[in-house]
């Protein structure tokens, strides 16, 4: 039998409460090679190897087939894949690393509370401006998904890779997607969450292949993970 | 496929050949608009849906440059530059290729399309109904047999909406979110809710500005919190937007029978040529009357033409897709055994040259055909 690759993330918060939990479920991980080796073994079920990558990537490797399973942030997964996705699956919510990917905007727009509202908005800050009205984030798919359901169009996205939050202050942007835990970061840099801005509820997620669905040893980890969240 | 081989490439020029042959043959002047565009007025005019997938760069003097995703603007651009007179009337086709990013049904990153785009046409009836026909013509030379035809008229929609009663702003408001079905019904249930709107976080302080100075108001809600002016919008800009929410709530609410017009007159569909009786059940007034004798004589001069309006249907929400257009809009689908796929678009768009730039309004009516996608459903 061949082998199935797990990719859990390589390093911070993420890498070690995967590892808690696969401990719970009754496996240890074996690196290989040297000490800070990317591959590894499951202990406890055979023919699984664990694949460590950046939480980032673990998304793109299930979309390309380089994986078959792994463990990854909700938003780092459904803004990589689109959620009718023909090929990967979210498996299981795993709870840790619990944090909202939302749409927020200076405090001192004191006339906007919804989604709504930024579109009317966009189309007066047009014809005013003689420009969009730009968002910065990492999370261009979740951005448009999102702005086109709740029926806001005038506006572009700015590429932002790091401390979107002061994007506003810095006149990059005027509106930010971000992730979130405790809301402190924006409430310290005057930005307000619009009521109906939360564009996602993400924690950890077991995602993978449909194709690797009915191998028993992903059967198996599944119904572990499932039982012990 | 990296490429087409030449049989492939002969294939689709012998296809093209045939389409253009029709438009020119009909007096359309065959030009070549630039395929390298200045980004922004694709950019600006539609938002973050096209822009998502556009080819998009910057040229050494840091200006923004996208490859042509459509061919309607570049054509809009070369009248632009070529006429005079922009309202003097010019007929014009094309053939070639646009770029787009392949979207979630894996079309093709760059495709061939053919069209045609008829400015200041004198009689906008007759023009939308001839654009219909050479649309036609040329898929049909091509080798199409098996189609549908579907079209919409956003000139009945706007009429209603005219003379629907209700402030100014909301009808714009209600304009804006035609293309959006879900966005559109739940502003009109807010204007009917009057008072008894949804409440939202800043509720409390449109409250205040009912009874006072919206932009002192403002200024004393800034200064208290030490907010500091981040985002680009004036204080002025906040004050009169919390002014109108508040005025929103003094208004008449819309009455609910309105709002059930509105939506029952989008919830029309039928095969065109019988359809004026759903039209007759709808309690439309003077501008609405104006726009039904429209629709009956664009049918009029299809039939004038040699086209069958019994084998076409209407859809009162068809265009909602389609932002810049403004009044008839066709769609044409050719039946294949997996189901109908679209191969031809139009319609009219009055307003994208003033937009553009043109001092004086210039009536537009055009076609595009996605020459490759014809092709495949043929081969």
């Amino acid at each position: 039998m061949t082998t199935i690759t797990l990719a859990i993330p390589s390093k911070g918060r993420l890498m070690e409460a995967t590892a808690e939990l696969l401990a719970k479920a009754g496996f240890t991980i074996d690196r290989l090679g040297a000490e800070r080796g990317y591959r590894g073994l499951l202990k406890g079920l055979d023919g699984v190897e664990i694949a460590f990558l950046s939480a980032s990537e673990i998304a793109q490797n299930l979309r390309d087939g380089k994986v078959d399973l792994g463990v990854t942030g909700q938003d780092l997964l459904n803004e990589k894949i689109p959620p009718d996705d023909p090929h990967v699956e979210l498996l299981v919510r795993l709870g840790f690393g619990p944090a909202d990917v939302v749409v927020a905007v200076p405090e001192c727009w004191l006339d906007v509370a919804t989604m709504a509202d930024l579109d009317e908005i966009a189309e007066s800050f047009y014809e005013r401006h003689g420009r969009r009205l730009r968002v910065a984030t990492k999370y261009h798919n979740l951005t448009r998904r999102f702005f086109a359901e709740k029926g806001v169009t005038g506006y572009r996205i700015v590429e932002s890779l790091g401390a979107t939050e002061g994007a506003p202050a810095a006149g990059i942007a005027e509106i930010i997607v971000d992730i979130t835990t405790t809301g402190s970061t924006l409430a310290a840099n005057h930005l307000k969450i619009l009521d109906d801005g939360v564009i996602l509820k993400s924690c950890a997620v077991l995602a993978g292949r449909r194709a690797a669905l009915a191998d028993p040893r992903v059967v198996r980890l599944r119904e572990l993970l499932s039982g012990i969240t | 496929m990296a490429g087409k081989s030449r049989a492939e490439r002969e294939a689709l020029e012998h296809q093209n050949t045939a389409l253009m042959a029709v438009f020119e043959r009909a007096g359309f002047d065959h030009i070549a608009p630039d395929i390298i565009q200045p980004a922004d007025i694709f950019l600006e005019r539609s938002g973050e849906d096209i822009r998502a997938r556009t080819f998009v760069f910057t040229d050494p003097s840091g200006a923004e440059m996208c490859l042509r995703p459509d061919l309607t603007v570049p054509a809009c651009r070369y009248h632009l530059s070529h006429a005079n007179d922009p309202a003097t009337e010019r007929r014009y086709c094309y053939l070639g290729p646009a770029f787009r990013f392949p979207d979630e049904l894996l079309s093709p990153q760059e495709f061939t399309q053919a069209g045609l785009e008829w400015f200041g046409a004198a009689k906008p009836r007759a023009a939308e109904a001839r654009v219909l026909k050479l649309t036609i013509s040329a898929l049909e030379a091509a080798g199409l047999s098996r189609y549908r035809v579907t079209f919409g008229d956003l000139g009945l929609f706007s009429a209603l909406l005219e003379d629907t009663d209700m402030p100014q702003r909301w009808r714009q408001r209600l304009r804006h979110h035609f293309w959006r079905p879900a966005a559109f019904r739940d502003l009109l249930d807010s204007f009917c809710a009057g008072r008894g709107a949804r409440r939202t976080s800043i509720s409390p302080l449109v409250d205040r500005v009912a009874e006072g100075d919206a932009l002192a108001l403002v200024e004393a809600e800034i200064a208290g919190r030490h907010l500091p002016l981040v985002g680009g919008r004036e204080l002025a800009e906040i004050a009169a937007r919390l002014s109108n929410k508040a005025a929103d709530r003094q208004e008449t609410p819309l009455a609910r029978a309105k709002a059930d017009t509105l939506n029952a007159y989008l919830a029309i569909a039928g095969e065109a040529s019988g359809i004026d009786t759903a039209f007759a059940a709808i309690e439309g007034g003077a501008r609405y009357e104006v726009a039904r004798a429209d629709y009956a004589q664009r049918l009029f001069e299809m039939e004038e033409l040699g086209l069958n309006p019994r084998r076409f249907h209407f859809a009162a929400g068809f265009g909602r897709e389609l932002e810049y257009y403004t009044g008839f809009t066709f769609q044409i689908e050719a039946d294949t055994p997996h189901g109908p796929v679209a191969v031809a678009g139009g319609g009219r768009y009055d307003n994208l040259l003033s937009d553009m730039g043109s001092p004086v309004p210039v009536p537009a009516v055009g076609c595009a055909i996605h020459t490759d996608r014809l092709q495949a459903v043929l081969a």
